[in-house]
């Protein structure tokens, strides 16, 4: 008896340890069976008269051909009172458990906008498994639609449109992707306010659309190939759609930011148009808040080189940006930028963070002019127009 | 054999700041928003001059319970050694909730079942029975792989940050003194050094090395606060698990995946050893007070362990409440047991006196 109590703890410890060990492996180590799981690739959310609809677009294997390689996808829709109930129903409908955790797209309907969108992101934020780095965008028509839509460039929409939210094309000027995360921050901010890129589609027009079909984008459905475009900003105060940037304005915005790195735009010589490309920028959204009076103005600073011009055969190196054509650009630029600002007046929507920098440099001076910095009418506009030599 | 002051500096300046990089920098946030570095730097000096007063203590090369049976009679000293060990169980509990839901919810991808956490309590229950002196050789070993995971962390976070978010400092009032109100849950550190006193080989300086080697990883969390800041500026009180958040920015990551998560494990691994170490310093208390019988060092550090595990399942989904009892109604346990208790004992007599 006196040995099997010394004994005792050492018992207890292996049945404890063999009980907890079972209980650990039991579980798949709490995996889900990837064959039960909806891979979601993009969320596409509108406004319906009972609360939202979701549509997801669902990740499917292409099948046992291993030539065929790329993406297919389903597009799962459901309506609820909620997004987590639309996700729920998603569950219900298919029997795959939804899993966020490779979508990287999500899609506001163009109704969606007109409420405050916090309320279908909050269950994107909140939810551990979601990345916060993944793009919101603005959509014309319905969101659901959107994503149903047949990609003529690649083998999901979604892909497709990520791809105009690369890098390259920020640096371009005319797209302005924005993040979950950034967004969520421009909202929850002083400044209330943030962008999104509005996307349209266009008909695939061209005699592409066989060969691309043969090499694997969009096969497997009937529907009308799209192409998709994002050259406008939707801006947002307050989580509301207030106004929409067109292409050259969002360049403007661009150039402000200081964002651009080999975008184009076009200009005159003369009575000829004549493409620029930017290869160098700098811009400046300046707030001088000292009393009695708070002034802003506008700065953009751009080296350029000439492309695209109309030469004749015999002046090869024709590609100089003579005078002519920068004065030209500056007044381009000019009438982009102040065009611009004349929407962000109307709109109320304080797309360059002035208020934030207010509140940082000085609360009490962001407690004087708060409300008037979104309305303010710049001073200045400065369009810095310089050639590479 | 007794812990080296090598293996201390270690632990001051690597080890204790890890259980800081999880959930705090987000319960920081909520309360005192952009300027969440104040309450952590008014929490970092006050443990730092605590760490000195316990390691002053320490210098005296005797055990908590002869310095306090000198002082008190042995009597006093169990009631004193018991009520201590109950506190530091107490203290145990919110690391353990918080590293639970860090593994659950960062290393697996939808939510394990409530067993996964499980094995940890196996750990506990195996590392408190040890000597405490083997705390030494873990803490040689840890120091170098938190530093690692550390500077990883930060190498590939910091240059996604914006630092103006900072600014302007002050701006939120009472939201500082809340700040340092509801995250004294997380700053207990001196108190985990008062088991160890007789266990320490400590001269005279080691005490003052001490306290600023414990600023030295006071200032990496400071840090490592204003990255994270920086990054998710007004949505900080959503990054619950903040080491795991911070790095995934880095243009590196998209391309190649989430290889921040290796030196994210590294941290992780740390923070596992620290979560058991208030259970060892439990059972030390315990034994100090009531000898060290036969079996009683594994019986104890199994009943408690298991006593834990107990809790960790009843209170599954009540993280909040949880929280919001240890860090809000209750907060001032640990003042009293991490800040006053260390300076106080230093009136405690010497046995040999």
């Amino acid at each position: 008896m006196r040995n099997f109590f010394r004994s005792l703890p050492m018992k207890l410890y292996i049945l404890i340890a063999a009980v907890l060990a079972f209980s650990f492996f039991s579980n798949d180590f709490g995996l889900v069976d990837i064959q039960k799981t909806a891979v979601i690739l993009a969320a596409g959310i509108d406004r319906t008269e009972n609360g939202f609809s979701l549509t997801a677009q669902i990740a499917v294997p292409k099948g046992s051909d291993r030539t065929a390689g790329g993406t297919s996808s389903v597009e799962i829709e459901a309506e609820g009172e909620t997004v987590s109930d639309c996700v729920s129903l998603i569950f219900s409908k298919t029997g795959w458990v939804p899993k966020l955790v490779f979508c990287d797209l999500i899609v506001l309907g163009e109704d969606a906008v007109k409420e405050d969108v916090i309320a279908y992101l909050n269950y994107f934020l909140r939810n551990d498994y979601m990345p916060d780095s993944c793009m919101l965008a603005v959509c014309e028509g319905k969101a659901g639609e959107l994503i149903s839509t047949v990609s003529a460039i690649d083998d999901a929409s979604s892909l497709a449109i990520s791809k105009l939210f690369s890098d390259a094309a920020k640096k371009s000027g005319k797209v302005m992707p924005c993040t979950l995360k950034d967004f969520a921050i421009g909202y929850y901010g002083v400044s209330e306010s943030g962008y999104l890129p509005f996307i349209r589609t266009e008909r695939q027009k061209g005699g592409q659309n066989d060969s691309l079909q043969s090499a694997g984008a969009g096969t497997g459905t009937d529907g009308e190939q799209k192409i998709y475009i994002a050259e406008e900003t939707a801006l947002f105060s307050k989580g509301k759609m207030v106004g929409l940037l067109d292409r050259n304005e969002t360049l403007a915005v661009s150039l402000l930011k200081g964002n651009v790195f080999s975008g184009t735009f076009n200009a005159m010589d003369g009575d000829k148009p004549v493409t620029l490309s930017v290869v160098n920028n700098r811009g400046k959204v300046s707030l001088d808040s000292r009393a009695p009076s708070v002034k802003l103005s506008l700065s953009v600073v751009v080296r350029l080189c000439c492309r695209g011009v109309t030469a004749a055969i015999d002046d090869i190196a024709s590609d100089r940006v003579t005078d002519d054509i920068l004065k030209s650009c500056k007044e381009t630029l000019s009438g982009y930028v102040g065009s611009m600002w004349e929407k962000l007046k109307g709109s109320g929507c304080d797309l360059f963070f002035l208020r934030r920098a207010l509140y940082r440099s000085s609360p009490k001076r962001y407690g004087m002019w708060k409300d008037d910095v979104p309305f303010l009418s710049p001073v200045t506009v400065e369009a810095n127009v310089r050639s590479m030599k | 054999m007794t812990v080296s002051r090598r293996q201390l500096y270690f632990f001051l300046a690597c080890v204790a700041p890890a259980g800081k990089l999880i959930l705090l920098p987000a319960r920081l946030a909520e309360s005192a928003k952009n300027d969440l570095l104040l309450p952590a730097a008014i929490h970092l000096a006050l443990q730092a001059a605590a760490v000195f007063c316990a390691l002053l203590l320490c210098e005296r090369g005797e055990t908590l319970h002869d310095m306090l049976a000198a002082t008190f009679g042995r009597v006093a000293a169990k009631i004193f050694l018991t009520v201590f060990s109950v506190f530091l169980a107490y203290a145990a509990f919110l690391p353990l909730l918080e590293e639970k839901l860090f593994v659950q919810s960062v290393y697996y991808d939808t939510l394990p079942s409530i067993t996964s956490f499980a094995p940890f309590f196996l750990f506990a229950a195996y590392l408190a029975a040890k000597p405490i002196r083997a705390l030494g050789r873990v803490w040689d070993i840890l120091g170098i792989v938190a530093a690692i995971g550390y500077a990883g962390i930060l190498i590939l976070s910091a240059g996604s940050a914006d630092y103006a978010a900072l600014a302007p400092a002050g701006g939120s009032g009472m939201g500082i003194l809340l700040g340092v109100l509801r995250t004294w849950g997380w700053f207990f550190d001196a108190a985990l050094l008062l088991p160890l006193a007789g266990h320490i080989e400590a001269k005279k300086g080691t005490a003052w090395r001490g306290a600023l080697f414990y600023l030295v990883g006071s200032a990496a969390v400071l840090l490592f606060l204003a990255v994270f800041y920086g990054i998710f500026q007004e949505t900080a009180t959503n990054q619950l698990f903040a080491i795991a958040a911070t790095s995934k920015y880095f243009s590196g990551v998209s391309m190649l995946g989430r290889v921040d998560y290796a030196f994210v494990f590294l941290l992780g691994l740390v923070v596992l050893f620290l979560s058991a170490l208030p259970v060892q310093g439990c059972v030390e208390c315990l034994l100090q007070a009531y000898g060290r019988e036969h079996h009683l060092p594994a019986f104890l550090s199994v009943g408690i362990s298991a006593v834990l595990l107990a809790l960790v399942l009843v209170c599954d989904f009540r993280f909040g409440d949880v929280m919001s009892v240890i860090s809000g109604t209750l907060f001032w346990i640990f003042p009293l047991f991490s800040v006053l208790v260390p300076a106080l004992c230093l009136a405690l007599r010497r046995s040999h006196a």
